[in-house]
């Protein structure tokens, strides 16, 4: 007996070895439009690393570089994930978290008490907070909730005198000035999403056209990498426009795996996303990316990822979609988790952030050492994303990496050209701004 | 002469063939999966491996009380080490399960199914059992 428990304790050994050696490599490498990608590997044991969520101190915040200030806007918050800044200077907060899925394996049990570890259970508001600071100093002097009861809202956006809400299955519609701050109207539904029984990526980012005569709205996939299925990925992974006024929608780009927020050029109008790539082929696969999102464009979910390096897991296998796959225009490193994106406004907070964007990178649950959980400043030139990024609020993770206080997500800019920054850790929204203290 | 019964049985037995059974239909479903792509297979397979992982734990723990009770005898020795190399596979396979769609069943998942469903055949066709036990206690109260 002591010889067969010797074979079997040596075999564990091996594999929980083979997990522990697996390091990632410099992020730094995996920024930029030519990322380095090593070769993919299989996992014996799924990887899966979180620090322990415990929450802001009071009078704790995060690190901005110096000349730049940060305080707490609200707290108290029930999970903010999307900041969206009104045209009157008031902020809206939509505080949400995904519906809950069944598990389908042994596995998901397993992942989803780690995952909860990291804070990423917590129950959202299923609400829009509406914060108003009529004076600029970043303290508001109203906080109301404006619409109560949604179903796992994430993108919202106003045009023409209605706010639209994109919930987990539905964009729903609400009559809506600026000034307003509190909607009591039923919404109406203006376009179903795809939604359940199956419903892995629930957030549905959105953003309207730069004439507002279309929205946006980033569909995750069904799957890490096809694993409930292909008939679940149907309608999936996409980005769909859809008609402001009808609700007739189509799939705008596809193979975008998890396209988590999506934002207009200003002045080009040209959209953009960050999209979340797949995991559990190595810690330094695959990096997330920025990319300017194409009219018909497809770009790689599930078959191929970086352009066409195919992924094995995918059966059966389909080259002449591989053939078409577009590479995206910038890598954010892998498995940082990008969430936010919104593009500067010139020189509102620092000549240095005058024409690029921001992307809050909510931080990795499946990686070690631990990546992203912070917000950065991507320069862009001609146009385009370039050159390395500038990380701008940091320290939301403890530097012994055990502890995390709190995660960024959505980011936008407010009337002043402030930096504003949903936490939902933390259950903060966050300000930053170029004005010394007052 | 005739040995008297006593009505005490071994449970392991039990346990053990419940386990295998999970695990020789684990090779059914990776195989099933292999074939039609269809992940619902795959599925059904990580949850076989779990099951008989538990009645191997199970049956481990049956087998130690029965022999320190008595109503197991000595182990025998080439069961014993087909059972616990199908056990140790069975722990590799439960893990390569978890990948993610194809490579969580080809290759190496059916691979290892089909290894240790052949070592429960074999286990099967001797029994399911790990020990010699006594089915009977000749002597006992006369």
């Amino acid at each position: 007996m002591s010889r067969a428990l010797r074979m079997s304790s040596g075999l564990l050994l091996a594999v929980s070895l083979a997990a522990c050696g697996d390091k990632g490599g410099d992020p730094m490498r995996q920024y930029g439009p030519n990322p380095w990608l090593p070769n993919p590997h299989q996992y014996l044991i799924p990887p899966m690393r979180v620090p322990k969520a415990v929450g802001w101190k009071v009078g704790e915040a995060p690190t901005v570089p110096a000349g730049l200030r940060i305080q707490a806007m609200a707290t108290g918050l029930m999970h903010p994930r999307i900041v969206y800044a009104l045209p009157n200077g008031d902020v809206l907060v939509v505080e949400s978290n995904g519906p809950g899925t069944k598990p389908f394996r042994p596995k998901d049990y397993v992942q989803g008490k780690v995952k909860a570890r990291a804070g990423a259970a917590d129950k959202g508001g299923n609400r829009i907070t509406l914060l108003r600071d009529a004076n600029g100093d970043g303290t508001p002097e109203l906080k109301s909730v404006l619409i109560d009861h949604l179903h796992s809202p994430y993108g919202i956006a106003w045009v023409a005198g209605t706010l639209y809400v994109a919930n987990t299955d539905a964009i729903v519609a609400y009559p809506f000035m600026p000034g307003q701050t509190r909607i009591g109207a039923p919404g109406v539904k203006l376009a179903d999403l795809p939604a359940g029984p199956i419903n892995h990526h629930w957030t549905k980012a959105m953003v309207a056209s730069a004439d507002g005569s279309k929205l946006y709205v980033g569909v995750g996939s069904n799957s890490n990498i096809t694993e409930n299925g292909m008939d679940a990925e149907e309608g999936r992974a996409a980005i769909y426009e859809v008609d402001r006024t009808t609700g007739a929608k189509r799939i705008y780009a596809s193979g975008v795996r998890n396209p988590t927020n999506l934002a207009i050029q200003p002045g080009t109008g040209q959209l953009f996303a960050v999209a979340n790539e797949r995991d559990e082929i190595g810690p330094d696969l695959v990096p997330d990316y920025l990319t300017s999102v194409i009219d018909g464009g497809f770009y790689g979910w599930p078959w191929s990822y970086w352009g066409r390096h195919v992924d094995v897991r995918v059966h059966p296998q389909n080259p002449a979609m591989v053939a078409k796959a577009i590479k995206p225009d910038y890598g954010l490193s892998s498995h940082v988790a990008a969430l936010g994106l919104s593009f500067s406004q010139g020189e509102t907070l620092s000549p240095k952030f005058s024409n690029g964007a921001f992307v809050g990178e909510h931080g990795s649950w499946d990686r070690s050492p631990l990546n992203g959980y912070q917000v950065i400043f991507v320069p862009f030139v001609n146009g385009k994303p370039a050159g390395m990024p500038i990380p701008i609020v940091t320290d939301f993770l403890a530097a012994d990496h055990k502890t995390v206080r709190g995660r960024p997500v959505g980011v936008a800019l407010d009337r002043t050209g402030a930096l504003i920054i949903a936490d939902d850790v933390g259950n903060t929204v966050w300000r930053v701004s170029g004005s010394p203290a007052r | 002469m005739v040995p008297e019964f006593t009505g005490v049985r071994a449970l392991h037995p039990f346990f053990i063939s419940l386990g295998g059974a999970f695990l020789i239909a684990a090779f059914f479903t990776d195989y099933m999966y292999s074939s039609n792509s269809l992940m619902q297979w795959a599925n059904f397979s990580a949850w076989l491996i779990t099951g008989g992982l538990v009645f191997a734990l199970v049956s481990a723990v049956v087998l130690v009380i029965e022999v320190a009770l008595g109503r197991a005898g000595p182990l025998r020795w080439l069961d014993f080490s087909l059972l616990a190399a199908a056990a140790v596979l069975s722990i590799i396979n439960v893990l390569v399960h978890t990948r993610d769609a194809w490579t969580s069943v080809v290759p190496t998942g059916m691979l290892l199914s089909a290894i240790v469903a052949i070592l429960l055949v074999i286990i099967g066709f001797r029994g399911w059992t790990v020990a010699a036990i006594p089915i009977a206690n000749p002597g006992k109260g006369s």
